[in-house]
């Protein structure tokens, strides 16, 4: 009390260094908001006595932590696999029609991991596409079971490799090739460079992909209850729904919280361990011509990918949306989820990128431990599974401010803080090349801040703005456990009729809302991919 | 940005002016082909609005507690008493007047009237009529029988319906005796558990099992498409000393904080009239719950077999015993 009185100065200079930090009090609004699903769980889970840890730690804990740990790491091993095979050949050899395999690599995104669940359930079935084959290529045998790990492994490696792929892709075509040169000058075979060469140096963008396929397997919904696997992500939804224990939901999410934040922390250590710096002057890889013998290795390869993760599906629901189309099934009704969606996913996105701004921003210029802190607590909505961030916005909207309640207000804000850390992400890149310097030229050529931020912040940030905003609209199209408890009355989005549909098995009416997600996502993936083009 | 504010509001507006064009709000836990042929012709006869919020009976529960008093729905329909049973526990629900609810039997309502049951399932055996080895099985306890290996199909046990059976049978046999039989049918189903019961009835009818544990009217709804498909439907336990065959009801409450309950009332006096009665349950091959309502022809008589003793809102109150008991064998 007394020392704050003492020294006007101190306060006054802290107020002048703060004045200007409009963007730090936007960034702790955001902050505050994002943070809403974690502290409800802290607050929910503080209320478990020691008895129901115990019996949690002891009966649910150690089958959990098996299920979903051996889940992550097959899925890991899986998306390596094809992601890191699919960009080598990809990055290294130019082939007929490389446009379109990059393409064929990137559209199994625009499927919901629900739907290829749903999908290949559907197929695998005694009279299913694949059922079939199965049965008349093995006569006698009975056709493999979805129903388990690996059921679930095929499917989340199907939905997830793509970001792999990207991100590796993205790698090795800015890798530089006097490395690899100079290996085999001093007489390393091309097998021996890949793997002491490139897959050391591909390190970084390999863990990258790796977490973001691990960070979607751990709060999947979707797939795993699909194919009741029980995951931390399932158990808890069910913890929740069948016994109205909110309690132990939010107990177990704590748990899967510290897993994630573990996994999070290592894969940052490591990658910046991993840093390789080139030098200016290195010459940049180019593809080398196919010869004609691989060009039909690398398509077979690349086919039976894009075959079983995105082309069967695909044709799977085209044959049913035609069956419902002849059956005069898409009605003014359908086209009604088709709007649903695609304003809700504007919606989201827009806030989304909006909200991202300030807390990217004061991070990019103050550096600093507060700001750090800010883009770790960003992060909540990576870590929780949606159920759980649905749960904790509601329960806060209706305790604080139940006037907003049941609109689409409270759905978009769910969509934010879900999907504020993939929005940050995006745009992080871009701020970066936003130096002081740059705005400081500006006020002194007598800008104020709103001249400031349309003519010269906004303009450089117009293209991680523009990523984050497809990124964002992409997943919410796709959002199934939060829309589930959080949409409006009455109103029902794409995934939430694929969900019902999918569980009555009206297969005529599930297939063309998944072929609207697949076929509404394509032009928003058409534009991300041309502001990503490598070179 | 500025277009993302106007949006916002335009949105806003336009859900607004969406569930005002409603006057009763249905949170149905039931299918929708089912539900929709009974709300238009409730529209059609009274010219009240319904707009229906479909989604599984269990989460739309949980919607409906954790929404507390901001809540616009009007009605809770549900396919299991469990939940309405919880529902009543929870105190989410007010009682329908007595004059409405008098057409439903006793033992088909919640105590105080707090949720009204609409039409009635049977959990039945379904059998392969080729495979002589399974017609042994007359009970429900016979699925535990080791000579069922690799024979026998459920669903797993999220499923509301067969934890409804299993508490039936634990009320009747007890905890240890329906612990040992659950233990038994986890040897015989290899592992494999099926999501859907009509999935049951189709790995029945090709062959892929012999015997399975469902509701009665998957059977029928499988006859349909396939008239000549090898299958029966077998009513467990009928001798003198077995506990009967387990039933469960579909029913529907109107919300405590239901700003319209003359219409809600409305809706329910529709469903259990003879009419609405006859539209909610045959859709299904379901027993309408109100007496005197034929069920669909080919279903087995209700009242020609011997059904378990068990009060409908048992199935509520003893639904997380019966899940730890589920649970501590370790059913997928």
């Amino acid at each position: 009390m007394t020392s704050s009185l003492n020294t006007p100065a101190v306060t006054l200079e802290k107020i002048k260094t703060r004045a200007p930090s409009m963007r730090g009090f936007l960034a702790l609004l955001v902050v505050l908001i994002a943070a809403i699903p974690l502290l409800f769980v802290l607050f929910s889970s503080g209320k478990l006595s020691l008895e129901q840890w115990t019996n949690l730690w002891s009966n649910r804990l150690p089958e959990l932590l098996g299920n979903t740990l051996s889940l992550a790491v097959l899925v890991a091993i899986g998306s390596m696999f094809l992601g890191v095979s699919a960009a080598w050949w990809i990055t290294r050899r130019d082939f007929a029609y490389r446009r379109l395999a990059i393409w064929l690599m990137v559209l199994p995104l625009t499927i919901p991991t629900y739907v290829f669940a749903h999908i290949y359930t559907i197929m695998l079935e005694q009279d299913g596409w694949l059922g079939q084959l199965w049965l008349f290529l093995f006569p006698g045998t009975s056709i493999p079971e979805i129903f388990n790990i690996f059921g679930v492994t095929l499917v989340l490696v199907l939905a997830g490799f793509s970001y792999v792929f990207l991100l590796v892709r993205d790698a090795l075509s800015r890798s530089q090739q006097d490395v690899e040169e100079a290996a085999r000058i001093h007489g390393a075979t091309p097998w021996q460079v890949f793997w002491r060469v490139n897959l050391p140096m591909l390190r970084p963008a390999i863990a990258a992909g790796i977490a973001l396929v691990v960070l979607h397997v751990l709060s999947d919904f979707g797939a795993v209850s699909m194919l009741r696997y029980q995951t931390f992500t399932l158990s808890i939804y069910l913890q929740m729904s069948s016994r109205f224990d909110y309690q132990a939901a939010a107990g177990l999410s704590l748990v899967l919280v510290t897993l994630s934040l573990t996994f999070m922390v290592l894969e940052r250590f490591f990658r910046n361990r991993q840093r390789y710096y080139g030098s200016g002057q290195s010459k940049k890889i180019t593809a080398q011509k196919a010869t004609l013998f691989e060009t039909i290795a690398i398509w077979l390869w690349l086919g039976l990918i894009a075959t079983f993760a995105f082309l069967l599906p695909l044709a799977w629901m085209i044959s049913w949306s035609w069956q419902a189309w002849q059956q005069d099934l898409i009605d003014t009704e359908f086209w009604g989820y088709v709007g649903n969606s695609f304003t809700v996913s504007a919606l989201a996105a827009t806030l989304t990128v909006i909200a991202a701004l300030p807390v990217a921003l004061y991070h990019a210029r103050e550096r600093s431990a507060v700001s750090q802190g800010f883009l770790y607590l960003s992060n909540v909505g990576f870590v929780l599974p949606g159920p759980v961030i649905a749960l904790g916005i509601l329960s806060f909207v209706i305790a604080t401010m139940p006037a907003i309640y049941g609109g689409m207000t409270v759905l978009a804000l769910a969509m934010m803080v879900r999907f504020l850390p993939l929005s940050i992400q995006a745009q992080e890149s871009a701020i970066q090349q936003l130096t002081p310097s740059i705005e400081q030229a500006a006020r002194s050529l007598g800008a104020n801040w709103y001249e400031n931020l349309r003519r010269v912040i906004l303009p450089i940030l117009k293209g991680g703005m523009a990523t984050a905003w497809v990124l964002v609209f992409i997943d919410t199209l796709k959002e199934l456990p939060a829309t589930l408890l959080l949409r409006p009355t009455g109103f029902d989005t794409l995934p939430v009729r694929i969900w019902i549909e999918a569980s009555e098995e009206m297969l005529e009416l599930a297939a063309p809302a998944a072929l609207m997600l697949v076929l509404g996502t394509m032009p928003v993936l058409w534009i991300l991919m041309k502001s990503s083009k490598p070179n | 940005m500025k277009s993302g504010v106007s949006l916002l509001v335009l949105a806003s507006l336009l859900i607004s002016q969406y569930v005002q064009a409603a006057s009763l709000v249905v949170y149905s836990g039931r299918k929708d082909k089912f539900i929709k042929p009974v709300v238009a012709e409730f529209t059609k006869e009274t010219g009240i609005k319904v707009l229906l919020h479909s989604g599984s009976s269990t989460s739309l529960l949980n919607k409906l507690k954790l929404e507390g008093s901001n809540s616009k729905a009007d009605l809770f329909i549900s396919n299991d008493a469990g939940n309405l049973e919880k529902g009543k526990e929870m105190n989410l629900f007010s009682p329908v007047s007595d004059s409405v609810a008098a057409s439903i039997p006793q033992k088909l309502r919640a105590s105080d009237n707090s949720w009204i049951g609409l039409s009635a399932r049977a959990r039945v055996l379904v059998k392969n009529t080729n495979d002589k080895s399974v017609e042994f099985v007359n009970s429900v306890f016979d699925l535990a029988d080791p000579r069922l290996k690799g024979k026998l199909g459920i669903t797993h046990s999220g499923n509301e319906s067969y934890i409804a059976g299993v508490t039936v049978y634990m009320e009747s046999m007890g905890k240890e005796k329906t612990s040992k039989w659950l233990a038994g049918m986890k040897a015989n189903i290899d592992g494999k558990v099926f999501n859907k019961h009509s999935k049951i009835v189709k790995a029945v009818a090709t062959g892929k099992r012999s015997v399975g544990l469902v509701n009665h009217y998957y059977i029928y709804r499988h006859l349909k498409k396939n008239p000549k498909a090898p299958i029966k439907i077998v009513l467990p336990d009928q001798g003198k000393n077995d506990i009967g065959v387990a039933w469960n009801v579909a029913g529907v409450a109107i919300t405590k904080e239901s700003k319209n309950k003359k219409d809600a009332e409305r809706f329910i006096a529709f469903v259990t009239s003879e009419k609405g009665q006859s539209l909610f349950a045959k859709v299904n091959s379901e027993y309408p719950a109100r007496e005197g309502v034929a069920a669909a022809p080919e279903v087995p008589k209700a009242g020609s077999y011997k059904v378990a003793p068990v009060a409908m809102p048992v199935l509520g109150q003893k639904r997380n015993a019966t899940l730890d008991l589920i649970e501590a064998v370790g059913m997928p």
